[in-house]
């Protein structure tokens, strides 16, 4: 199989999430992109932390909705995987540089092999989780 | 600098092997045999014993307690390094730090994992909320990430890149220690026509997890002198970053803590990277050698084909590198692995690298890379310079 997985057939588990991280899956449930910002210094961070990455200042924090439309940084096509995701590679997973200056990683769906590279242009896609929660993906815009 | 009146007066390391049918502590008393037999040291004079992280440690939160208790070891300072690859070498800097604060005069550094037999690992981290439901493998992936990457930002010149694959896999044939599944000669076309694992990153890119153990004995000069050994080894630079660039959100994956690592150890060691007669780089991707030559100070960033190109790096190359094959061709003993590579620049530095002994031995770099982080390099880098006879 040459052709790329967009990996939704693929039954996962949601993931856990800590105390400092349930605001990021709790938004998600309405399909919304929080990400944490420091208010002191302005800046975004990803992943969800329990502190600012930047003033280390807890109370710094707040959670600020974003589009999550962005761009490919880096990719690689996943040849081997463990359970679930084995038997169905290959597949991609991007890592994605938003607006706010964060990296945020993601499998990709509705993307050819030939349409993926560094640079693309690309939005958010959310697969639903069993849950009611929904996993970040990205799609070419 | 009190590191530098420590000495390294013995080395051991077991045979790697596919998988271990014997229990990591008897690794462990193997080490200790071997290292008592060549140092004529007995064992009740070790009162210190800093171990490497080790998977099949993982699942144990006494594991150095436990491992003292099992050597029979009674110690004035017992601790486990947990930063991963770079662990080994930050056990033996840890190792001459406590002896040069008197709180202990002879240390066993043991690193020993039988990850393949007894892996228990249950990683408390981002990956099981971040990155497991998008499928990532781990270590590979994330190089497949930083490869390309580097490719966007520099090119990937993949000749070069199998010329270190190519030039380890040699050494590995003259180790007898290494693990035999890989002790057959490759090509740089085996390297580039080898499966991709995660694009660009290939087969012949990657470590294969093994088991086996190495180990170190330290102490102070003084001690050494007393005792009569004269063929000792000693670090005389050390640099250690861990989560580099971690208050800034984009980091540039092709710029690593090698960089102030590398940077520290030099200016301690009072030399430059064209004064280095070996260097041991951990290797667990082909391309982290080749991003530790830039970072280090080899060459400049996104140079390090150029600097592959011009050098030779067997034993009788003009920089050996990584002489008993590294970890990628004499197999990774787990989260021990990073004590290969030391051991390797010990060994050659005691002049007993036998048929592929390095004729300059006026010192020796080693490195560690531990630990990978979402969507940057790695946890922890070290950098260590060691020479012989102080």
């Amino acid at each position: 199989m040459n052709t790329i997985n967009d990996t939704l057939n693929i039954v996962r588990d949601p993931p856990k999430w800590r105390s400092f991280s349930k605001p990021f899956w709790d938004a998600t449930r309405e399909k919304k992109l929080i990400i944490q910002y420091d208010k002191e210094v302005g800046k975004y961070q990803f992943f969800p932390r329990p502190t600012s990455i930047y003033t280390g200042k807890k109370s710094n924090l707040e959670w600020h909705e974003v589009k999550g439309h962005g761009e490919v940084y880096s990719f690689t096509i996943a040849r081997r995987a463990r359970p679930p995701f084995q038997g169905h590679e290959p597949f991609f997973i991007a890592v994605v540089k938003l607006p706010e200056n964060v990296n945020v990683m993601g499998n990709m769906v509705n993307c050819s092999l030939e349409q993926m590279k560094i640079g693309l242009k690309v939005k958010p896609y959310w697969a639903p989780l069993s849950n009611g929660t929904h996993l970040l993906m990205f799609e070419p815009e | 600098m009190g590191m530098q009146d420590t000495a390294i007066v013995g080395f051991a390391e077991t045979k790697i092997v596919e998988q271990s049918d014997r229990d990591v502590w008897e690794l462990g008393a193997e080490i200790l045999e071997d290292l008592l037999n060549r140092t004529g040291f007995e064992k009740q004079e070790i009162d210190g014993l800093i171990l490497s992280s080790s998977m099949t440690g993982a699942g144990n939160c006494f594991w150095s307690q436990t491992t003292a208790d099992h050597l029979a070891l009674e110690v004035d300072f017992c601790q486990t390094v947990d930063i991963g690859g770079c662990s080994p070498t930050g056990a033996l800097a840890r190792a001459a730090i406590a002896i040069d604060a008197g709180l202990c005069t002879t240390v066993l550094c043991l690193f020993a994992d039988t990850q393949k037999a007894e892996s228990n690992q249950r990683p408390r981290s981002f990956q099981q909320e971040w990155q497991v439901p998008q499928g990532l493998l781990g270590p590979p992936t994330s190089f497949g990430f930083i490869s390309s990457r580097y490719d966007h930002q520099f090119g990937l010149d993949l000749r070069a890149l199998g010329k270190l694959a190519v030039a380890q896999r040699d050494s590995a044939v003259l180790n007898d220690l290494a693990c035999e599944k890989l002790r057959k000669p490759i090509t740089v076309d085996d390297y580039i026509n080898s499966r991709l694992i995660a694009d660009p990153v290939r087969l012949l890119d990657s470590v294969m997890v093994c088991d086996g153990a190495s180990g170190l004995l330290i102490t102070s000069k003084k001690n050494a002198a007393r005792k009569g050994l004269t063929k000792i080894v000693t670090p005389i630079g050390y640099g250690e970053r861990t989560t580099y660039r971690a208050s800034e959100s984009m980091v540039d994956v092709t710029d690593t803590g090698h960089r102030v690592a590398g940077a520290k150890a030099f200016k301690q060691a009072g030399l430059a990277p064209k004064d280095i007669a070996s260097i041991h780089p951990y290797d667990d991707f082909i391309i982290a050698i080749m991003l530790q030559f830039e970072m280090l100070g080899f060459c400049k960033q996104g140079e390090g084909a150029a600097f592959i190109r011009e050098h030779e790096f067997n034993h009788l190359g003009d920089l050996p590198l990584n002489t008993g094959g590294g970890q990628i061709s004499a197999g990774q003993c787990g989260l021990a692995g990073g004590g290969t590579n030391l051991v390797e620049a010990v060994r050659q530095l005691f002049g007993e690298g036998d048929k592929r002994q390095v004729k300059n031995t006026k010192n020796a770099l080693v490195t560690g890379i531990g630990g990978i982080p979402y969507a940057r390099n790695w946890n922890s880098s070290v950098v260590m310079i060691l020479t012989p006879n102080g």
